[in-house]
């Protein structure tokens, strides 16, 4: 490679140094003649310079001239290259598949790892934001998943110009959006006024919400509605500004579109539209907390001054966080302990760097997507090395034909310049068929992820850094693979190959046997982690969520959004539940006010009267259900009874009366107590009186998640101020028959009222294992072609090495060994290289195992079954690979192969 | 006043230049000079595509090229017309005479009806 560019260079170099003295010389001459003829000096000069019509371009056109002629060898070289290719066929097919998959299942995978995990946010300057938590006790109700601020503390620290060019907060939620004719689910984002300034994201169209759309709560009826959804469900309208849509049945004014490209700050949750904080009440019927200290609901991300460090800015917020700490405890916190008072105090404010924004998908996809490019980039190995040894091999064959070049002349460069022509053309077809399979592979990799109301966004297109990717990975494969012949190529003596009529040249073939062996490694380790994944996914579907799935159906209702009040709200959840009862394809029904198997619950501490006061020392899980949803769901009341009408309270009452148990929670907190009868509360603090009784126990059902089994505490769903419920129907038959009815009823209490998520609760349960799923289809695809890769490449090497040794096995046979010893001969080669390989790939599963232990379930990553498995079905495939060629082996004549001279 | 000259095209320029050399290898000035003196007045030689024809026609194989010591003293590079090259010119030199004699052939045509 290093002889190459000299060459380049060096021939290069002296090339121009002879064109120099050529134009030189003729430059003189002319000066000279000129000046004979009487010319004086300089116009002669000037005259001939002239006249060749200046020394630059000519020495341009002569460099074209040498450019011309080295690119066009080149494409001789690649015209010849293909011709031979033509000839056999098998070996470009081959080549190219293998390449082309590799590199195609690299990129589509680099694309998802690229927008997920590395992406910066599209806004200016994204290294300058940071996310503002606070570590300790917030003594506050939260509502949403993370790092959650109230919208007072938000604003207060926007008052910290010393350390924040600006403080922006927002809040993801999903609202009834009636922009056409129907009210359909969207997902929005709450933000404060100053988000799109401090974000510097610009309007398409429009303008974009300011600090004055924030002043007032309710006085600012205006939304910024999403790029994407103002060109996919609005058809690109420019008449859109001005328009009046109708937000949970609040009339807003659509003001902007948000500029092309942003899509908020997570990943995970790209909205339709953005809100001004001040319109909450409007956004989110259920809860108004915007001015309360008490109530933790936004994420807060602030942009740095310039040459200020996060830790600098955590440093120096923490004297007026802690002021502010006092501030409040002196305006007096009621309903709590001491102890959490004490833990209050010591909370501290903590300053991250947020250049990508806060995801939750990103923290669950992170691990699985980095496992799946490992697996990739180890497919991307095998691949290259299969073609490198079909090069070696194509490179041996070629031997005579090298060697006979070189003999007449032909220079090493050339030689090399051809081989890595071959190497190119292979290497760039391959990278172009990955490239066309990269989209595809992508969008069925993107199927994997839940698809919900506009949530996100992730592209299968191919960009120019996918691109640029793609083409260096092809490139690196090409010259690798084109300059391994190459390599072998200047080691052999000229005579000995040229002379030598059997052509044994052994050093390509402890090559290839060296990258066969390598291969099978990787494929144990791919076939182990394949084996792992597809157990934790088995593990995960046979565990079940505690409950059967069969015929069972769910749908979700919000009727706050369609503006009703709250009492309104819970009497059509009512109706709903009650005119459900009287439907015949309905088998049973019941209703849920948290999602069942969806991530999320409503969650918090409970305190236990026993008769001493405990309270649980971790979150217990709450839902809030009706009378018939154990019985639907076919989760069996152990003791006690379900809720019933003895459970209501007078209207005048607020709270729950009457809660319900899982065993769970019996067997952490109560032990062997009889649980009827005790007394619990919501919450913990020092005026906690635990009033409300259990009057049931349950068995124990999933809730969150199939993975986790937690402790759940059930309320009557009719007591609450029920603001959205999810109801779970089993039917006769097929559900399609069942949906119709039940958008009867629904539009028959409330003709507005939109239906949510109708879905089988398998459908449900597929969306919550979508990583497990994830990883367990794709890697099977990965370790299965991983194993072709392997097969393909053991096969033709035994084959070549059987070719090469059958007159040694025909010598033998003659000599008298048995056929069986011949087979033997062959097969333990084989044997061999399978065996090196297994041993160093089983350390290597064990380190890597440890890895994505988090991601398992049911089986550790060193499960001896799992890795028995996986070696037992390597080892038979490759082995029976080895057994052709070895049966060949046994069948050779020994006249014939004597013959062979 | 001297008769307008016209440039004459590339392929025709090549073919010059291997006459030229087939007489007796030169360096570039030399042939530069030479077209001057016998396609004088009738043809312009642009001198600035002289020499690239002169590479083009080495990177062809049809010149071989040889730093030698000039009549001045000097070293210029010399070239001189290899076997190909004198081929290429024998087989250009008869499709010219084929043409002039079909060109030739239409005129006295013309001039005998």
């Amino acid at each position: 490679m290093k002889r190459l560019l000299n060459w380049w260079g060096g021939r290069r170099a002296r090339l121009e140094r002879d064109l120099e003295r050529e134009l030189q010389y003729h430059l003189e001459r002319r000066i000279s003649d000129l000046a004979q003829s009487g010319v004086p000096r300089d116009e002669a000069q000037r005259r001939a310079v002239a006249e060749l019509g200046g020394v630059a371009p000519v020495r341009e056109y002569v460099q074209d001239e040498w450019l011309i002629r080295w690119l066009r060898e080149f494409v001789q070289d690649l015209r010849y290259a293909a011709r031979s290719f033509a000839r056999t066929p098998a070996f470009a097919l081959v080549a190219v598949l293998s390449l082309g998959l590799g590199i195609g299942a690299t990129t589509s995978i680099y694309s998802l790892v690229d927008q997920v995990l590395l992406r910066l946010l599209p806004i200016h300057q994204p290294e300058r934001l940071v996310l503002i938590d606070w570590k300790g006790e917030q003594l506050a109700d939260g509502w949403g998943s993370g790092n959650l601020l109230s919208y007072p503390l938000c604003r207060d620290l926007q008052l910290q110009e010393r350390f924040f060019d600006g403080v922006v907060c927002r809040h993801p939620t999903t609202v009834s959006l009636t922009a056409g004719s129907e009210a359909k689910p969207a997902a929005a984002e709450i933000v404060s006024g100053s988000y799109f300034t401090v974000l510097g994201v610009g309007p398409a169209l429009g303008r974009v919400i300011s600090v004055d759309d924030d002043r007032t709560p309710g006085a600012h009826p205006v939304v910024v509605l999403s790029f994407d959804f103002w060109r996919n469900h609005l058809g690109g309208d420019a008449g859109v500004i001005g328009r009046k849509v109708l937000v949970n049945s609040h009339p807003m004014t659509v003001i902007g579109v948000a500029r092309n490209g942003f899509r908020g700050v997570d990943i995970g949750e790209a909205p339709a539209l953005w809100i001004p904080a001040a319109m909450k009440a409007q956004a989110t019927p259920a809860w108004d907390q915007l001015l309360n200290r008490r109530a933790r609901w936004m994420h807060v991300f602030g942009r740095l001054k310039h040459g200020l460090t996060p830790s600098e800015a955590q440093a120096g917020l923490q004297p007026w966080f802690k002021a502010m700490l006092d501030a409040d405890l002196r305006g007096g916190l009621p309903g709590t302990t001491a102890e959490q008072r004490k833990q209050f105090m010591a909370s501290t404010i903590v300053v991250t760097p947020a250049p990508q924004g806060r995801s939750g998908l990103r923290r669950q996809l992170t691990q699985p997507l980095w496992i799946l490019f490992s697996a990739t980039a180890l497919l991307f190995a095998l691949a290259c090395s299969n073609v490198a040894g079909l090069f070696l091999a194509r490179g041996s064959a070629r031997q005579r034909e090298l060697t006979t070049r070189m003999a007449l002349g032909a220079s090493r460069a050339r030689i090399a310049r051809q081989l890595l022509a071959d190497g190119l053309l292979i290497a760039f077809a391959g990278g172009l068929l990955g490239v066309l399979l990269a989209p595809v592979t992508a969008r069925a990799l993107i199927s994997f992820l839940p698809q919900d109301a506009a949530s996100f966004d992730l592209e299968a297109s191919i960009d120019t850094r996918l691109l640029t990717f793609a083409v260096a990975m092809s490139s690196c494969a090409g010259i690798l693979c084109g300059l391994a012949p190459a390599l072998q190529c200047g080691r052999v003596a000229l005579t000995a190959s040229l002379g030598d009529r059997s052509g044994n040249v052994f050093g390509g073939v402890r090559l290839r046997k060296a990258l066969v062996t390598g291969q099978v490694a990787l494929t144990l380790v791919l076939l182990i982690g394949t084996a792992l994944f597809s157990q934790t996914l088995f593990q995960l579907l046979a565990k079940g969520p505690g409950f059967s799935t069969s015929s069972l159906i769910s749908f979700e209702i919000t009727p706050l959004r369609t503006g009703v009040t709250p009492a309104d709200a819970s009497r059509l959840i009512r109706r709903v539940h009650s005119e459900l009862a009287e439907l015949r394809s309905i088998r049973s029904h019941g209703a849920a006010s948290s999602q069942l198997l969806a991530g999320g619950s409503w969650n918090g501490t409970m305190t236990i009267q026993m008769p001493e006061q405990i309270v649980t020392d971790r979150i217990v899980h709450r839902n809030a259900i009706s009378p018939g949803l154990f019985s639907t769901l076919g989760a069996r009341i152990v003791m006690g009874r379900d809720f019933n009408e003895s459970d209501t309270l007078p209207p005048d009452k607020s709270g729950f009366r009457s809660a319900i148990v899982n065993e769970a929670f019996v067997r952490r907190y109560l032990g062997t107590r009889n649980p009827i009868g005790v007394r619990v509360a919501n919450g913990a603090g020092a005026n906690t009186i635990a009033n409300i009784q259990i009057v049931g126990v349950v068995t124990d059902f999933s809730y969150r998640q199939l993975r986790e089994e937690s402790e759940q505490v059930f309320f009557p769903i009719f007591e609450g101020r029920g603001s959205s419920a999810n109801f779970y129907l089993r039917t006769h038959g097929k559900p399609e028959a069942a949906i119709q009815d039940i958008r009867a009823v629904v539009k028959r209490a409330d003709p507005n009222l939109p239906i949510d998520y109708v879905r089988t609760l398998d459908e449900q349960i597929e969306r919550s294992l979508m990583t497990e799923r994830l990883l367990a289809t794709v890697s099977s695809g990965f370790a299965a072609l991983a194993l072709l890769l392997s097969l393909v490449g053991l096969y033709g090497v035994m084959s070549f090495v059987v070719t090469q040794r059958t007159r040694e096995i025909g010598v033998r046979l003659a000599l008298g060994a048995t056929r069986g010893s011949a087979l033997w001969m062959v097969f333990r080669d084989a044997a061999i290289m399978v065996g090196t390989g297994i041993v160093i790939a089983l350390p290597c599963a064990w380190a890597l195992g440890r890895v994505v232990e988090a991601q398992l379930f049911g089986v550790t990553s060193t499960d001896p079954a799992t890795i028995a498995a996986a070696t037992a079905v390597l080892a038979a495939a490759t082995l029976g690979a080895a057994l052709l060629p070895a049966y060949r082996a046994s069948k050779v004549n020994p006249i014939e192969a004597l013959r062979v001279e | 006043m001297p008769p307008s000259r016209s440039p004459i095209p590339q392929g025709t320029l090549d073919m010059l230049i291997l006459q030229t050399l087939s007489l007796q290898p030169n360096h570039g000035y030399g042939v530069a000079q030479r077209l001057e003196l016998v396609s004088q007045s009738a043809v312009r030689v642009n001198q600035g595509s002289l020499y690239p024809a002169l590479h083009r026609l080495e990177q062809k194989g049809w010149l071989s090229s040889k730093w030698k010591e000039s009549e001045t003293g000097r070293e210029a590079k010399y070239y001189s017309l290899t076997r190909t090259g004198r081929k290429q010119l024998a087989e250009e030199r008869a499709s010219w005479d084929r043409l002039t004699r079909a060109v030739q052939l239409i005129f006295s045509e013309e001039a005998g009806q």
